[in-house]
């Protein structure tokens, strides 16, 4: 019913496109060859472009209506799922034979990488490159959009001044002098359930000198695991648990902005950096559309609004915002570990070492039952 | 085991072969088919359709050498048999006291009990972790009268009671359906030779309605095994699996999907419930012991309660305490306040913030309005099928029947996550079907077939309450076995089916797991929502939205009772 209605409202939109004045609308971003005019006009025939996505609709909802403003006629139809069924879906759909979509976004990067790898991604440099930092971009087909610090959350009521943890060797300390103050109030995400928390405790553990003796002092405290950030934080937020380690600090700002109890640290020795994949799907059936929304995403204009309406930060040095690498590299600088989009996320896919992994971090939380 | 009418039916099968032969094989080919593919994912040692896939036992290998598998089957037999000896006993009490005592306010009492059918359990477990988590609304209360916490919803045995809290009105539907089908004359009698009420329940009507009882028991035996939502929200802070959250669990493990070794879970968990199926049959097989429902009308009059009554109400308000108003109040608090905990005043965090952004999102109106449809219009085909198959196999006790019957239960036993998984994969490998994946049919077929067992008991159950001579007595004067079908059984079961039709809406209304891999812009429905949802960590979007499921089905529910469309008369 809704769906015939917003078909009927497009439909009728689009009649009408051609009354208004076409020419504007079809306008070349500053910079861009000037054979992008082509482009745009390709994009119109084909009218949509279709996007699964693992970022919540209400975040990218600001993005889509203002791509579809600036491209009257290219609708926008996003596809919100978790990172593992979008990994799913494409897969099956791909050896179905079946119909997928057009661009890909999800911030399991690993599994990107992975699509990427086997060859499903279509290689386009975008005109925006330039403006991207090196890490961000693989191959000229996968591209990192966001920039989301890894912070430490905790409960602003429950917990002392001399109790927020400020580095990670500060967390790890912390814990190991007051084991029972926090036993069972640390959490944490379950890296067996969350491919996300899977991928962020490996590149701790690359990145950090010190991990394993950290991944022992929270086993000593019972840490409770989630499978999301959401879940996590509804505990810190209510008291139940204290702190939490690895939140992205995209969704505990968000968090902290309706909830007072919620507090949020980007720790000082080092902060591992996510950053949501985007690719365009090789079997795109609309690829003039895909090109032009990921051009957008990573435009100024689609940045600025990623940093400050859907609150995921820009991985742009030239958009401002509260949590964009441009406004991070001011007060952490060295200290930023962006996980740099490429083969090397690839390692743990290997089953023979996800397990062993697995196995070790098993054995550093002990019996936590 | 042969009745008088065996014989009868042998003499006019020709007649009815068509049409039976039809039900028989769609009921077949849509449980045999995802089933199929699970069997046969499960002997590969790589997703089917990766292009490295080769046969072998690698899956099963993995996982029986997988501690976690061990322990979460433990769990789930642990689960599953709390569940059984708590529910069993407590819907059997429970409905002898509403269907046959007169206890004040039974009319009132009803709806109430069976909330924790039509409010999908992960709103349950959100529930209780809002009102009786280590700082939920009431642990708190608690504590500041106490000192601590006297109980933990983290442990093992929280999660099993609980579980068979929540499930003792499934048992409570078929028993008082089967009791609701008994003349009160036999327990009159029981009355008039000086029995007290206890006595009668436990030696006249319970016995009367075992195959009810057994029935709801094995059912709810199998529902153990599926139990998600409930170890999902409460067994994860402190790393409790049960089969279905390991089976979640593998999803990730190896970072790439391992369907293979899901499908190996399945077929480990079909593996336990099958042999209970077969125990079933046995017990069933004197089911014909048990008609009640003659040519002769039973009349039904109450029991006088006397100075029980305060018993009877003890104990309904004790459970309806415990498993309908802590989880709820907690979630309806929880839907009004921006957050909530340990030294919150809650009168400074109201908010109707909440809702406005769901009727600001498309996509959860979307599922609003899908969540209605399917409940309303799909649980009426549903109930449609169910009783065509009831049909099919009703006074045949061929091989065929028996057939159905094993097949009409083993999708239950089969987890929703992976029923849904399966019928994704049907829907993507038969091309023909290919178009109807992105639609609500999609949903509304797993939905079914996953509940077959469910809608068929409650069917069958009213099927077994019909004295054959009336049938016999239709037959006799020339009528065809359609006909006979249609202007006798029928007739006599529509309170059965009325009954299950709203039974069935309530289980759509509430099912997450089987439609969380059909989710497509256009096939959303509260429960999937609610699962996905809670993964990003919306936990005030599923406050929401869980009220508004819970309004939703009350709505529906009061508007059936208004309009005489009454759960039992």
């Amino acid at each position: 019913m809704q769906r015939w209605f917003r078909t009927l409202t497009i439909t009728a939109a689009a009649a009408l496109t051609p009354l208004l004045s076409a020419p504007a609308a079809a306008q070349v971003p500053a910079g861009y060859p000037a054979d992008y005019a082509n482009l745009v006009a390709a994009a119109r025939k084909e009218g949509k472009v279709i996007v699964y996505g693992a970022t919540d609709t209400n975040a990218v909802s600001p993005l889509i209506k203002d791509f579809e403003a600036l491209y009257p006629g290219i609708r926008v139809e996003y596809n919100d799922m978790n990172t593992t069924e979008l990994y799913n879906r494409v897969v099956s759909e791909k050896a179905a034979g079946g119909s997928s979509a057009d661009v890909l976004w999800s911030s399991a990067m690993d599994l990107q990488i992975k699509l990427v790898n086997d060859g499903l991604a279509l290689a386009y440099k975008s005109p925006e490159t330039p403006k991207l930092p090196d890490w961000s971009v693989w191959k000229g087909e996968a591209y990192g959009v966001t920039y989301e610090p890894i912070v430490f959350v905790y409960n602003k009521r429950l917990l002392k001044a001399d109790e927020i943890p400020h580095s990670h060797a500060d967390f790890a300390r912390l814990l190991r002098e007051k084991g029972e103050r926090f036993k069972g109030k640390v959490t944490s995400y379950d890296i067996e359930k969350s491919g996300v928390g899977f991928m962020l405790i490996t590149q701790d553990s690359k990145v950090n000198p010190g991990f394993w003796d950290l991944a022992k002092a929270v086993g000593g405290v019972s840490p409770r695991f989630q499978s999301s950030s959401g879940t996590m934080m509804e505990r810190i937020g209510s008291g139940e648990n204290l702190l939490g380690y690895n939140v992205f600090g995209s969704y505990a700002m968000l968090r902290a902005k309706k909830d007072p109890g919620i507090g949020w640290v980007v720790p000082s020795d080092y902060v591992l950096v996510m950053s949501r994949v985007m690719f365009i799907a090789k079997t795109a059936k609309n690829p003039s559309a895909a090109k032009l929304w990921l051009d957008y995403i990573l435009s100024k204009r689609g940045q600025t609004i990623i940093a400050n309406q859907s609150e995921l930060g820009s991985v742009r040095a030239d958009v401002e915002g509260e949590l964009t690498a441009a406004g991070l590299a001011k007060t952490h600088g060295n200290a930023l570990k962006p996980i740099p989009v490429g083969p090397s996320l690839l390692t743990f896919l290997d089953q023979n070492k996800r397990l062993e992994f697995i196995k070790q971090w098993q054995q550093a939380m002990g019996a936590r039952k | 085991m042969t009745t008088p009418v065996s014989s009868l039916a042998a003499t006019s099968v020709w007649r009815f072969f068509p049409t039976r032969g039809l039900v028989i094989a769609l009921t077949a080919l849509t449980v045999l088919v995802p089933l199929g593919l699970i069997f046969y994912q499960s002997l590969l040692n790589a997703p089917f359709f990766d292009s490295q896939a080769s046969p072998g036992l690698a899956a099963y290998a993995f996982i029986f050498d997988d501690p976690d598998f061990w322990d979460a089957t433990k769990n789930s037999l642990l689960i599953a048999g709390s569940m059984a000896l708590i529910a069993v006993p407590l819907g059997g009490a429970l409905a002898f006291i509403m269907a046959r005592t007169d206890l004040p306010g039974r009319r009132w009492i009803e709806p109430l009990l069976l909330v924790p059918v039509f409010v999908s359990p992960m709103v349950l477990s959100f529930g209780y972790v809002v009102a009786a988590g280590p700082v939920g609304f009431y642990s708190v209360w608690v504590s500041q009268l106490f000192g601590t916490v006297p109980w933990n919803v983290y442990s093992l045995p929280s999660i099993a009671i609980i579980a068979g809290l929540t499930h003792v009105p499934h048992v409570y539907l078929y028993s008082s359906a089967a009791l609701k089908s008994l003349g009160s004359d036999i327990e009159e009698a029981a009355r008039m030779s000086g029995a007290g009420p206890l006595r009668v329940a436990l030696d006249v009507s319970l016995p009367m309605i075992t195959p009810a009882l057994l029935y709801s028991g094995v059912l709810v035996f199998f529902l153990g095994f599926e139990i998600f939502a409930l170890a999902l929200v409460l067994g994860d802070p402190e790393g409790h699996l049960v089969l279905a959250t390991y089976l979640f669990k593998l999803t990730n493990k190896l970072g790439t999907p391992s369907y293979h070794l899901m499908a190996a879970v399945a077929v480990c968990i079909i593996g336990i419930t099958f042999p209970l199926v077969m125990l079933q049959r046995l017990l069933m097989k004197n089911a014909s012991r048990f008609v009640a429902v003659k040519g002769k009308a039973g009349r039904q009059r109450p029991l006088a309660l006397g100075s029980w009554r305060w018993l009877a109400i003890a104990l309904i308000g004790l459970w309806l305490f415990v498993s309908v108003f802590v989880p709820l109040s907690g979630v309806a608090l929880r839907a009004f306040v921006t957050y909530w905990g340990e030294g919150i005043q809650l009168s400074e965090v109201l908010t109707l913030e909440h809702f406005r952004t769901v009727f600001d999102q498309p996509a959860l109106l979307r599922g609003i309005f899908n969540t209605i449809a399917i409940g309303v219009v799909g649980g009426l085909l549903s109930v449609a099928c169910y009783a065509a198959i009831g049909l099919a196999m009703h006074r045949r006790n061929d091989r065929w029947s028996r057939f159905i019957d094993y097949l009409a239960l083993v999708p239950r036993a089969v987890p929703g996550l992976l029923a849904g998984l399966a019928f994704l994969w049907v829907f993507l490998f038969f091309p023909p079907l290919a178009p109807l994946r992105t639609t609500i049919f999609a949903v509304w077929l797993a939905y079914t077939v996953v509940w077959l067992a469910y809608g068929m008991r409650l069917i069958q159950s009213s099927l077994l309450q019909v004295g054959p001579e009336l049938e016999e007595a239709a037959r006799s004067i020339g009528a065809s076995a359609a006909r006979t079908s249609r202007d006798v059984t029928l007739p006599l079961i529509r309170h059965g089916l009325l009954a299950s039709w709203l039974l069935v809406f309530m289980i759509f209304e509430r099912e997450y797991s089987t439609g969380v891999y059909l989710l497509n812009p256009g096939t959303e429905v509260i429960g999937s929502l609610l699962v996905s949802l809670w993964a990003t960590g919306g936990a005030d979007m599923v406050a929401a939205l869980s009220l508004i499921n819970v309004v939703l089905v009350g709505c529906g529910l009061a508007i059936a009772l208004r309009f005489g469309v009454k759960l039992h008369d």
